[in-house]
């Protein structure tokens, strides 16, 4: 049927300074991505790709983000990422990467796939532990995630047990 | 008795030339503005950096000769790039606010046919 096709782009801001994940917000990260379009790709690429561009979703905590375009310019989206640098909030610059973790067609299957990234996630945090009390804030979040899926469905997404791990990691 | 089966061999080249050669020319809107050779590759970069970016201001542009009386130029660039190219120099408006424009005279995939112009026959 005639509509317009989308592609989500899931990615995941990585940085030394765990300030930088804190001041993230989605009108400084949209046009942070438009302006780093715009320098690598032209005035052609801006506008092709600003059509259907959107922040979907953002976590700050875990520093999840989620991107929408139209489909037939998403490569030019997608190579636009590894350009970003740094991240500029309230006059402080956090040098910063973004990792793209998978690119989905709609937001379920997004969703789905980060469901299971979180999982793993969690997982390798815990092997990873240091501190007791971490260590059993972890392992009641797995127990918790391996709960069937329409209970834990809702704390996945949130990632409290993700969050309080990170945090108190870095 | 029968004649000996004869072998053949067919090659088909499906896209001959992997660079496209253009011959442009540029017009200013005043006269007596010079380029040197390193100046008009300036602008072609510009032109693309312009509208496609700085991935495809990297493209592999070639100027093979360039005539600075006439700032008439062949240019080479690989067969994908084409497009861009030429729609970056229509879209080209001015040098150092200077008007001008880029006439693109003959664009071919083989150099040999940029040799001979039929448009610039002249017959008595």
């Amino acid at each position: 049927m005639v509509r317009f096709k989308h592609r989500y782009l899931l990615c995941e801001v990585v940085s030394d300074d765990p300030r930088c994940r804190l001041s993230l917000e989605d009108r400084v990260l949209g046009g942070l991505v438009r302006d780093t379009i715009a320098r690598v790709h032209g005035t052609f690429g801006a506008a092709a790709c600003s059509i259907g561009f959107a922040v979907r979703y953002l976590n700050a905590y875990t520093g999840i983000v989620l991107l929408r375009c139209r489909k037939e310019f998403y490569r030019l989206v997608w190579s636009a990422l590894p350009f970003i640098t740094y991240l500029e909030n309230k006059g402080h610059r956090y040098p910063c990467f973004l990792n793209t973790l998978h690119v989905g067609g709609t937001i379920r299957t997004c969703q789905k796939f980060l469901i299971q990234y979180n999982r793993r996630q969690l997982l390798i945090l815990l092997q990873n532990c240091t501190d007791e009390g971490e260590r059993e804030a972890i392992q009641k979040s797995v127990t918790r995630s391996c709960l069937p899926e329409e209970e834990s469905a809702g704390e996945e997404l949130s990632d409290s047990g993700g969050e309080e791990a990170a945090e108190a990691m870095e | 008795m029968p004649a000996p089966a004869a072998t053949y061999e067919r090659i088909v080249y499906r896209n001959p030339s992997e660079h496209h050669y253009m011959k442009v020319h540029l017009e200013f809107q005043d006269h007596g503005i010079g380029l040197n050779a390193a100046q008009f590759k300036q602008l072609l970069i510009s032109a693309l950096k312009d509208l496609f970016g700085e991935v495809d201001a990297a493209l592999p542009l070639d100027i093979l000769t360039y005539e600075e009386k006439t700032l008439s130029a062949i240019l080479r660039i690989c067969s994908s790039g084409l497009v861009k190219l030429w729609s970056s120099l229509t879209l080209l408006g001015s040098y150092k606010g200077k008007k001008c424009a880029f006439r693109v005279i003959q664009v071919s995939p083989f150099l040999l046919a940029l040799s001979g112009n039929s448009r610039e026959l002249v017959l008595n």
